[in-house]
């Protein structure tokens, strides 16, 4: 890695500015940082078992369509 | 001059021993968004243009991406059959569907800094996370396919022999994703992306009648009728443009790029850009086989049973205009397949990296991060080595791959939808109303048509 020329980038000036640089920009590792799972409730709820409902009518009705093209 | 450019830094404070500190592919980003930061600082005109410059990117690339191979021979059938009518404003009415589709992933990105794939496993747990997966996976691999299906075909018309096709593809495709890190390779994937406008100079050797193509937009104008044919190129038509890998493709390369909230302006400004380059390759492909080649052959009542194959779309280009304009064309499907390649193997790659909660940049140097290129490598080279497998039956594959699309398709937008409400990730940048009831809308649509599509692949009378 080519050396920066740490003149151009004179508005970071000092370890403070640094350490809002990298939050500003985000920039840690995020697989560190655990994420929650969401709560399924409500209409999304709801949501899931139509997802599920209609994944599997597709597969049948796509598996059934399979065969009769083989 | 920038303000604080130039300045001294504090005695004892040096950025490059800074940047040492992190790791590789962190570190990378970070002088990417140093860079970045220092546009930022400066307000003339010519740091604004490559501050722009600089924020484009994946918005573009998904797009361009999503004008395939597959996409271009759907375009060229599409004008082929239906001529300077319907279609045309239909793409359009493309661009809107498109960007607000895939803006929500540059949010979705800058704000979690998470792929799409790592959402959904974290968020909504390891059933759904494996079904997104494997569904995404399975889809690339096999579209993969018919990305070297477009290049060997391309290739061919300059005499390539398939072989030697399928050996430039691999070679070139691995090179721009394992020797370039993230800022060159989303460069060169732009540089790789811009030949897909070559489209565009190629209407203009076909001298359409520029009245009839203003005309298609008041008239929306069907030949034949709304027919079975028609419904089914419609169906093929909306299934290339959304299709489910562009939404975990473009998030992750938000998230590789370092897209932060702060440039969710610019990210959905590339994005629109974008979605406009896509419809207006789209529209340009159509005008030149609308004007060239509707009416010449023979028209059965699906595409399967028409004489409009590319082989045909092409030679009749050659009768009508020469072959210089079936060279271009054929360099333009090699380009759509080579731009959709190098997106796809990228998108396997950072999917399953985010899944399993492996390294997933391409900051990271081949060594470094074997496990998070191999996936994608490995999806390129099965796809590869089965386009020259003889008599392998391609067809079937193609229609597996819609099928799978259709399948996958409400699932991967409704946790889109879902991620992009939940306050607890998104916070101010949640959809608002007016997005949500223009996002269920089109997802209805989307979905119907997908589902409808994909049923009637597998039972051809259906429609």
């Amino acid at each position: 890695m080519d050396a920066l020329d740490g003149k151009e980038f004179g508005f970071i000036k000092n370890d403070k500015d640094w350490e809002n640089f990298l939050k500003k920009e985000k920039l840690k590792d995020y697989s560190k940082i655990p994420v929650k799972r969401a709560k399924v409730s409500g209409w999304v709820k709801f949501a899931f078992v139509f997802l599920r409902i209609y994944i599997v009518i597709m597969l049948v009705l796509i598996i059934l369509g399979f065969l009769n093209i083989i | 001059m920038i303000p604080g450019q130039g300045q001294s830094s504090e005695e004892g404070f040096d950025i490059n021993k800074k940047l040492e500190e992190l790791p590789v592919e962190i570190r990378l980003r970070a002088i990417d968004r140093l860079k970045v930061a220092r546009l930022r600082h400066n307000r003339s005109l010519w740091t604004r243009i490559l501050l722009v410059i600089a924020l484009i990117g994946p918005g573009i690339l998904v797009m361009v991406a999503d004008n395939d191979a597959g996409g271009v021979i759907t375009y060229a059938q599409t004008g082929s059959i239906f001529g300077l009518g319907f279609f045309i404003p239909l793409m359009i009415l493309m661009v809107p569907t498109a960007y607000l589709v895939q803006e929500m992933t540059v949010r979705l990105a800058a704000v979690t800094r998470r792929g799409h794939a790592e959402m959904i496993w974290k968020r909504y747990g390891p059933f759904w996370g494996a079904f997104s997966l494997g569904d995404l996976v399975i889809a690339n691999s096999l579209t993969l396919v018919t990305e070297f299906i477009g290049i060997t075909f391309g290739m061919s018309i300059f005499g390539v022999k398939p072989l030697i096709a399928v050996i430039i593809g691999i070679a070139f495709i691995s090179t721009v994703m394992l020797t370039l890190r993230y800022h060159k390779w989303e460069r060169a994937s732009l540089i790789i992306a811009f030949f897909n406008m070559i489209f565009i100079p190629l209407v203009f050797f076909a001298h359409p009648d520029w009245s009839l193509v203003a005309k298609s937009f008041l008239t929306w104008h069907i030949s034949g009728g709304i027919s079975t044919l028609f419904i089914y190129v419609l169906l093929a038509n909306i299934g290339t443009t959304i299709a489910p890998w562009m939404l975990f493709f473009q998030q992750s390369s938000e998230v590789d790029k370092g897209t932060v909230p702060e440039d969710i302006g610019a990210g959905k400004r590339d994005t629109f850009v974008g979605a406009c380059i896509m419809a207006t390759v789209a529209i340009c492909i159509l005008v030149l086989t609308g004007t060239l080649v509707f009416s010449t052959g023979h028209v059965g009542t699906t595409t399967s049973t028409t004489s409009y194959n590319i082989a045909f779309i092409l030679s009749t280009i050659s009768k009508k205009i020469g072959t210089i304009p079936v060279e271009l064309f054929a360099l333009g499907l090699i380009d759509a397949g080579i731009i959709a390649a190098i997106a796809l193997t990228a998108s396997t790659s950072w999917a399953v990296g985010e899944a399993f909660n492996w390294p997933k940049s391409i900051n990271l140097p081949f060594l470094e991060g074997r496990k998070f290129y191999i996936p994608g490598i490995i999806s390129m080279l099965i796809a590869a080595a089965i386009v020259l497998v003889p008599n392998v039956p391609l067809g079937f594959l193609n229609i597996t791959v819609q099928v799978i699309a259709s399948i996958f398709m409400p699932a991967a937008l409704l946790f889109l939808l879902l991620l992009v409400n939940d306050k607890e990730v998104m916070g101010k940048h949640v959809n608002k109303k007016w997005e949500n009831v223009s996002i269920i809308t089109i997802m209805i649509v989307l979905v119907s048509m997908s589902s409808l599509y994909g049923l009637s692949l597998v039972f051809p009378h259906l429609l």
